[in-house]
């Protein structure tokens, strides 16, 4: 079980304003998978532009806190390049729930906990 | 109290506001939004007016900007996307500035609040459909997005609809 928390919600659902209550700073937290940042903005953005590969996993492992668009409600699309990006954004999802130790979806600024798994020792 | 009632299209969250409505007071004010352009428009408008027709609720018409009177009793905003759209989009198609319209509405939902024994508003779930949007209809997401989060931090209690069934996120509700 990795210890980490994902986030996701809809677009303007306030997942970054979640993110800094708890406790990180705007400077902690990046759209770009290489930086530092020990939060991860726009997971969906990043796999828009097709800049997760197969290696790609054991970085998102090691952040904190991943922030990522839900994309998957309403019409799914004729286009065949966003059918696909969908599918990928749910699918990574997903596989990112079932690793992380908190799952939080926002609605209207309002965190529901999906999942929460007691850490270890506590 | 104010309640924010939020849910995805044709979820029930307008007939469940309405019936919150009723219960929180015998006097009614329907806040309309919808503009009446287009037989599907008016289709959802006669839907609405005879979903209302027994709960007595006279109604204002809003052109993308809520009145600033006081009211007694219970008033229904339904819905905060048709507000947004009116406030942000002008008849010739232009956009007003999304940032200063959204501090606009922001505040005159504040003074809606503060002016009315009750108010319940209906938001829409919109904002989960992805990003292959009109820049014009992604604008009105986020900018709905941030409303209904600001409306929803001011709320006693916010509700989401979903097929019908009402599920509280913040705060408690009298029936």
């Amino acid at each position: 079980m990795v210890v980490l928390i994902l986030v996701i919600g809809g677009i303007a659902s306030g997942k970054r304003s979640y993110v800094r209550s708890l406790g990180y700073g705007d400077h902690e937290m990046s759209g770009e998978l290489g930086a530092p940042a020990p939060v991860l903005l726009d997971l969906d953005e990043l796999l828009r532009a097709g800049a997760l590969d197969s290696d790609s996993w054991q970085t998102l492992q090691r952040k904190q806190v991943i922030c990522c668009c839900e994309v998957g409600q309403g019409v799914v699309p004729l286009d065949g390049n966003e059918r696909a990006w969908r599918e990928l954004v749910g699918r990574t999802c997903s596989r990112l729930a079932t690793e992380a130790s908190c799952v939080i979806r926002m609605v209207c600024g309002i965190p529901t906990v999906l999942k929460q798994t007691r850490s270890e020792g506590a | 109290m104010n309640v924010l009632v939020t849910g995805g299209s044709a979820s029930g969250k307008s007939l469940y506001a309405e019936q919150l409505a009723c219960h929180l007071s015998p006097t009614r004010i329907y806040l309309a939004t919808m503009s009446p352009e287009g037989h599907e428009a008016q289709r959802r408008i006669a839907r609405h007016r005879a979903q209302r027709a027994d709960g007595g609720f006279a109604t204002i018409e809003c052109n993308g900007t809520l009145p600033r009177c006081r009211f007694d009793g219970v008033v229904l905003l339904d819905d905060l996307g048709n507000l947004v759209a009116q406030a942000l989009f002008a008849q010739d198609g232009a956009m007003a500035d999304p940032s200063s319209v959204l501090d606009r509405l922001d505040r005159e939902v504040a003074g809606l609040f503060g002016h009315a024994d009750h108010v319940v508003v209906v938001g829409n779930e919109v904002g989960a459909e992805g990003r292959s949007l009109y820049a014009g209809t992604r604008t009105w997401v986020e900018l709905m997005g941030s409303l209904a989060c600001k409306t929803a931090a001011r709320a006693d209690a916010v509700v989401e609809v979903t097929a019908g069934i009402p599920c509280l996120l913040k705060g408690a509700l009298p029936c």
